[in-house]
């Protein structure tokens, strides 16, 4: 499926742009002391998913406002579709698409008035929008919801609606910040397929996110912890920072109780939990040289089983976060 | 600056108001209201005041005293008490607000030439009904008694001629309040709503949408100030109608007078209600500081109380109300038909207030929206 039926009306500038969408070199943007992001380098290329990771707080979204041109850069360079954002950030924005967590629709215009608003925006033509306002309306299932107040659909119908506004003026790069938090797993199941299609068009998507699973559905990963980025690859590149590292998951009664119990344990580097499981890093140990259950049993823990598994995304992160001395 | 997308964001504006269940109506009612409120309502004029008349005197010239006060049309005569004694509880319980005591002889004195002591007793509880009462009440034994003394004969309905050509505070108070009043309504209106609408958007999270669309910064803020500075028109309009028609508030000056001042003070309001927007998170923080700040702008504007009237302390702070100005640009361009010169002093106030508040607010919006 093609999420643009017309690949000729597609932005110009994306016929003489290189292989890569954002080139971001040494950017840096503190307020005041703090330093919100610290001299980071990315590079995206036309047609990739990016997967952008980090806690809460750790840069990601100054990072993408100084990316699509709405705040100026402390220091460092970048380039988004062939604009230099402190030049052009005009121009950025014309050739961006964006679409953040709230769905920032407006919630008291209908679904027509708010496409027409936004095609309005990105000053299509009357044919574009008709063409347009009939593609996103059934790639988003709402041809005949177009009278609707947008506050009275449902989550996910808000997401793609959201995803269609956002690349209404069919956009060569995507941002998506958490655009899937607070959706439930069918919606984002579908809402990834149209990112899928989207990237098979040749259309860069970067995108953050807080699930694990989504960032493994991502062609390359960065991940920001306190302004610095502190793995960046593939996702397997990613988790073989962790292949020498035994992982062990742990089936215990409870859980919490067990975790705080393995705080402080020398054979243990890294621990949390992962749905009901125990996950534990025991480094090169093995899980014989460990025994956790042992170790568990005379803390008053049962273990009813211990099963080596193969380092998971957020086996890494945690290993990251743990290095850098600090806490998830 | 684009036109098409500035119509776009003035369209979207009206939309959201069309739906906005509580701002729609709120922009209609609220001239009628305060036209009726601040017309009628507040006025300084007291009409049919409940009186008591003790008359000790009992002729033909104590009961043209009595008529005198009831033609006047600001007292009613509803009490008759025998005696002095008997007009305190009348007064206490609130029956008569105003007592008049003709005592006896009174006639018979005043036939001889001499000055007749009137008692005229008055309920103090209500400041204001009362200084009104006693004025009314002096005023109109002083015209008795001149009458009187210089011989004139059909008494009774000389006094009632002059008393009312002489008090006319009905009209008096509209002529005062509907001006001043359009001011007020351009600065409540204007900052309530554009207090609302920065806040609003980015709760929302439309405006951190509308900053990485091509939309300037220029265009969105022209979009967001223009449809309501649209419907403060309309509201002023309205206002300034039913002054002229319905209250007969006279227009003796230029219009040009008025605009010029009511732009000033535009972009004054305009500008105190985007830094609200801009300062509080929540709308409903932005709600209260447009009340912190509405309460003393009406008090210490000269709108609702003459500035002579305040204590002496606070007279210096009334300069720093941009209201006081416009209350006292419009109300002389209205009645007294002073042109731009003459309003100079007021207007270059209103100038230097207009270019401060607005300009700091823009420059504040700027910076804001990026942080």
């Amino acid at each position: 499926m093609s999420l643009f039926g017309n690949r000729k009306q597609a932005v110009p500038q994306a016929e003489t742009l290189g292989d890569d969408a954002i080139v971001v070199s040494k950017l840096r943007k503190t307020f005041g002391d703090f330093v919100a992001v610290d001299s980071i380098d990315l590079t995206v290329k036309r047609g990739e998913i990016f997967g952008f990771l980090g806690p809460n707080g750790s840069g990601k979204t100054t990072t993408i406002r100084m990316l699509c041109g709405v705040i100026e850069p402390s220091g460092g360079t970048a380039t988004v579709m062939g604009y230099d954002i402190c030049k052009d950030p005009e121009k950025v924005r014309c050739n961006i698409g964006y679409m953040s967590q709230k769905f920032s629709l407006f919630q008291d215009l209908t679904v027509d008035e708010n496409l027409r608003f936004y095609s309005g925006l990105y000053g299509l033509t009357a044919e574009k929008y008709a063409e347009r306002r009939a593609y996103i309306l059934k790639m988003a299932d709402l041809e005949g919801r177009e009278t609707e107040l947008t506050k009275n659909l449902s989550v996910g119908w808000k997401q793609r609606l959201a995803l269609g506004c956002a690349t209404l003026h069919e956009p060569k790069l995507i941002f998506l910040d958490e655009p899937t938090s607070g959706v439930d797993p069918t919606a984002r199941r579908q809402f990834w397929e149209l990112l899928y299609d989207l990237a098979n068009d040749g259309v860069a998507l970067f995108v953050t996110t807080h699930y694990m699973d989504e960032a493994t559905h991502c062609n390359r990963l960065a991940f920001i912890y306190r302004g610095d980025i502190i793995a960046a690859g593939t996702p397997q590149e990613v988790k073989a920072g962790l292949a020498k590292d035994t992982i062990l998951r742990l089936d215990v009664d409870d859980g919490e109780g067990a975790l705080a119990a393995l705080q402080g344990n020398s054979a243990v580097a890294e621990a949390y939990m992962q749905g009901a499981s125990l996950q534990v890093n025991i480094g090169h140990l093995s899980a014989d040289e460990a025994d956790l259950p042992a170790v568990l049993g005379s803390a008053g823990f049962l273990v009813h089983g211990v099963e080596r598994v193969e380092p998971t995304l957020e086996d890494a992160f945690v290993h990251l976060v743990t290095e850098q001395g600090g806490r998830a | 600056m684009k036109a098409q997308r500035l119509r776009l964001l003035v369209w979207k504006e009206f939309l959201q108001l069309r739906r906005d269940r509580l701002l729609l109506p709120l922009v209609f009612i609220m001239p009628i209201l305060y036209v009726v409120m601040f017309g009628y309502v507040v006025g300084s004029d007291v009409r049919n005041l409940p009186t008591a008349v003790v008359d000790g005197d009992h002729t033909a010239m104590s009961r043209s005293i009595a008529d005198a006060f009831q033609n006047s049309g600001y007292f009613v005569i509803t009490e008759r008490p025998s005696s002095e004694a008997a007009l305190e509880p009348l007064i206490d319980s609130g029956k008569a607000k105003v007592g008049i005591v003709i005592e006896r002889g009174t006639s018979e004195r005043l036939s001889r030439g001499q000055t007749v002591p009137l008692g005229i007793v008055v309920d103090g509880a209500d400041s204001k009904t009362a200084s009104v009462a006693s004025g009314y009440a002096s005023q109109l034994v002083a015209y008795f008694d001149q009458r009187h003394t210089a011989g004139a004969t059909s008494v009774g309905s000389l006094i009632d001629a002059r008393v009312r050509v002489l008090f006319n505070p009905s009209l008096k108070s509209a002529n005062a309040m509907i001006p001043g009043l359009v001011g007020s309504i351009l600065m409540l209106s204007i900052m309530v709503i554009m207090s609302q609408a920065v806040v609003r958007e980015r709760a929302r999270g439309t405006l951190e949408q509308m900053m990485v669309t091509p939309v300037t910064r220029g265009e969105y803020l022209l979009g967001k100030v223009l449809p309501y500075v649209l419907i403060a028109i309309v509201q002023m309009a309205f206002v300034v109608l039913v002054g002229r028609l319905w209250f007969g508030v006279p227009f003796n000056g230029s219009v040009w007078t008025v605009v010029l001042g009511l732009g000033l003070f535009t972009l004054t309001s305009v500008g105190m209600g985007l830094l609200i927007s801009l300062v509080s998170r929540t709308q409903q923080q932005a709600q209260q500081t447009v009340m912190f700040i509405m309460i003393p702008t009406m008090v210490l504007s000269g709108f609702l109380f003459p500035i002579e009237s305040m204590p002496a302390a606070v007279v210096p702070l009334t300069y720093l109300i941009p209201l006081r100005y416009a209350v006292a640009v419009l109300r002389a361009a209205f009645l007294k038909g002073s042109s731009i010169a003459d309003l100079a002093g007021p207007l270059l106030a209103m100038a230097v207030f207009a270019a401060a508040i607005f300009g700091f607010a823009v420059s504040r919006f700027h910076k804001r929206l990026s942080d």
